[in-house]
């Protein structure tokens, strides 16, 4: 316990006595907590544009960020704050053009427009916005905490019971049970995870020549993770999205017929009658978030359903009714969308694999700057030395409480400043997203073969969207290919050259049939 | 005719690729097989991980050839048509990125102004922008009047201010970083 309370004020430490940012009177201000409340800011405003999501701010900063803060140890812990900032600001900020002008600014928001806007018309949206904020921060503070208590715990259990064939296994099982379960249809999430593989595996091998690049010399030292991710997640979004508007031909309608507002605000008893709600959907959307590739969508759709019926057997007479203007339906849906964001961070803090778009960015950062290597062998507190990694780890949370109190205090303020960015025009926004996501990934590779590259599986991104195949497990696929390979090669090599090495001991035996069982529950689910 | 589903086309294509990659691509691009002996000891091969996922492949196409859906390849042809448009506007931008420096730098040669070649000047201002800002207004500008259907000069200055923004972040605090297309002349 004492060792864990140590690090615990470590991580704090680092945080606050980190390289200064700038001076203010003499006294320096340490970087990590400015660059969460950057972040945050940041997050909100993308989360209330449609059309940008934080996942594209988090790639598009990426370059930046490691330009700015540089390629040591130093640098984590900045440009963590920043990208986690990011992530929970736009989980909040989607809100906002759900609320006040019917459209969700990130898919899982949907479900707000249902009692938000409805709210919104009757004259309140500031109660509207306000009930979606606490619910959102509440969602997001609630699952945080699941994050502190189950990423330690889980991973020091796996790094005491898993030897290297039974994590090769745990990876094959994350990776089947991502592509089942993403998507209505398990074998084109199949298709998405094998092509990421086989994207990961061009180039690469250990033999002295490279594997799979048609003697094409630009294509020996593989695809870059970061363009290969950022065309198929953010290019090939923008491709799509710029078809359907070339399409329709129309720029997005805003509904601006907002009457004034009568007594708006937070009334009094709202916070006793989303209580309930708020917590329900906590719970809900944590243990969605802790499954990997389980998305925050579902998780608002599953709060949402069971707070509908929970509300239905309880309302007293003169309650709205859930989508006609009931603060619970905001509730239940803000508190269980962003309880998915913490718990999301479980698998990639204790196993190394990363749940959502979001997660990869951050191993991707961390991958870049070097340092810290996402996964159970973090959280060793019995090292003779201190665990610089676990430091950072509890640099991470300390930096998730830092972007929760900032949120609770004033990201309601900020977020209702930012009604207006729902204003502007998709048609303009998307070619600009577009240079911005080149030159980003220009600066970091410095080829113009890189940005053809990132093209190409921006097309492949528009190719996936038109078929209706996830990009997700695509995008965690090239992620994990290098380390699932590099597993098994050590597991094959461990067992003495054993061809059954996944199947010699029970757990590992274990999660090979649970990932083959996922495929198949979920193949004859969908029919 | 029966419209053609979308789900038989991906899985029979998912299964002929994964077909021929695995007979014929990874044996000849390859330098190791499945496995490869070294040192006297049997370690897995650089084949075996690809053929491991184009066999991911291929059962991902037979799930695809035997599932029930209703989408057809509708609308196909119109998206190609519009990719094959968004193609041809990426590489333009990426040839006025590439070639307007150094076209520049020539011209101003002839007129005889600048003495060095575009490669010694791709650091100095106003050189080492006018790529980036020809193809980047470009490709913003050529974008929103394709979507608008129709040529406007608030498309322009849409994409002129998305450079000028660029440059304020990327170029004119860090003087490692290098824009379009410095880092490739």
């Amino acid at each position: 316990m004492t060792d864990i309370l140590q690090y615990v004020w470590l991580g704090i430490l680092a945080v606050f006595t980190g390289t200064p940012l700038f001076t203010v009177m003499g006294m320096g201000i340490p970087a990590a907590p400015v660059m969460v409340a950057a972040g945050l800011f940041t997050g909100i405003a993308v989360g209330a544009t449609p059309g940008l999501a934080g996942p594209m701010a988090m790639a598009i900063s990426l370059p930046i960020l490691l330009s700015f803060f540089g390629f040591t140890p130093d640098a984590l812990l900045p440009v963590f704050g920043f990208l986690i900032g990011i992530m929970k600001g736009s989980t909040v900020g989607g809100a906002v053009p759900a609320i006040l002008f019917n459209m969700p600014g990130t898919p899982d928001s949907l479900m707000t427009t249902f009692d938000g806007h409805p709210m919104a018309r009757a004259g309140q949206p500031r109660r509207a916005l306000r009930i979606a904020q606490l619910s959102s921060v509440s969602g997001d503070t609630f699952s945080d905490i699941v994050l502190f208590v189950c990423a330690p715990f889980l991973a020091v259990v796996v790094e005491a019971y898993l030897d290297l064939p039974e994590k090769a296994a745990l990876l094959i099982l994350s990776i089947s049970f991502i592509a089942a379960v993403i998507g209505g249809s398990v074998g084109k999430g199949l298709l998405s995870v094998s092509l990421g593989l086989i994207a990961a595996f061009v180039g690469t091998g250990q033999a002295l020549s490279p594997r799979m690049t048609f003697g094409i010399d630009e294509l020996s030292r593989g695809f870059s993770v970061v363009g290969a991710i950022l065309g198929v997640l953010i290019i090939g979004e923008t491709l799509t999205s710029l078809e359907d508007l070339w399409i329709h031909r129309k720029k997005a309608r805003i509904d601006e017929s907002l009457p004034d507002s009568v007594v708006d605000g937070l009334e009094k008893g709202d916070v006793r009658r989303i209580l309930p709600h708020v917590l329900r959907s906590s719970v809900v959307g944590s243990v969605i978030g802790a499954l990997p590739g389980v998305g925050s969508a579902l998780a608002a759709t599953l709060g949402y359903t069971i707070g509908k019926n929970y509300h239905a057997k309880r309302m007293k007479p003169g309650d709205a009714v859930f989508g006609a203007g009931a603060p619970e339906g905001i509730a239940a849906t803000e508190a269980a969308n962003s309880a998915v964001s913490g718990a999301n961070l479980i698998p990639v803090l204790s196993l190394g694999i990363p749940g959502n778009a979001a997660a990869v960015f951050l191993i991707l950062a961390a991958d870049s700057i070097g340092g810290f290597n996402p996964g159970p062998q973090v959280f060793r507190f019995d090292t003779a030395q201190i665990n610089p990694e676990l430091v950072i780890a509890f640099g991470i949370f300390t930096l998730m409480s830092i972007g929760n109190i900032l949120n609770w205090v004033i990201g309601g303020r900020f977020m209702r400043a930012m009604g207006i960015l729902a204003r502007i025009p998709l048609q303009y926004l998307l070619p600009v997203v577009l240079l911005v996501t080149m030159t980003a990934i220009y600066v970091q590779d410095t080829s113009l073969f890189a940005l053809w590259v990132a093209f190409a599986f921006g097309i492949v991104g528009y190719v996936f969207r038109r078929c209706n195949i996830p990009v997700l497990p695509f995008v965690i696929a090239l992620v994990l290919a290098s380390p699932l390979e590099q597993t098994a090669r050590e597991a094959f090599a461990a067992t003495g050259g054993d061809p059954f090495f996944l199947f010699n001991s029970p757990t590992s035996t274990i999660f090979i049939l649970a990932a083959v069982a996922s495929v198949i529950f979920f193949a004859r689910a969908a029919k | 005719m029966k419209p053609i589903k979308a789900h038989v086309v991906l899985g029979l294509g998912a299964v002929i690729l994964a077909a021929l990659a695995i007979s014929l691509w990874l044996p000849n691009d390859s330098a190791t097989g499945l496995m490869v002996r070294l040192r006297g000891r049997t370690q897995i091969g650089d084949a075996l991980a690809p053929t491991a996922a184009f066999v991911i492949m291929a059962v991902s196409g037979l799930m695809l050839l035997f599932e029930r859906s209703d989408q057809t390849l509708e609308g196909m042809g119109r998206s190609t048509g519009f990719l094959a448009v968004l193609v041809i506007l990426f590489a333009v931008s990426l040839l006025l990125m590439r070639w307007t420096g150094p076209l520049a730098v020539t011209i101003a040669g002839f007129l005889g102004d600048v003495g060095h070649s575009y490669r010694e000047l791709r650091a100095t201002f106003p050189w080492k922008h006018l790529g980036f800002a020809t193809g980047g207004t470009f490709m913003v500008a050529s974008l929103i009047s394709l979507v608008e259907g129709r040529f406007t000069a608030k498309a322009v200055l849409v994409g002129a201010l998305t450079v000028l923004g660029l440059i304020l972040v990327f170029d004119l605090p860090f003087s490692d970083l290098l824009l379009p297309p410095n880092g490739d002349v």
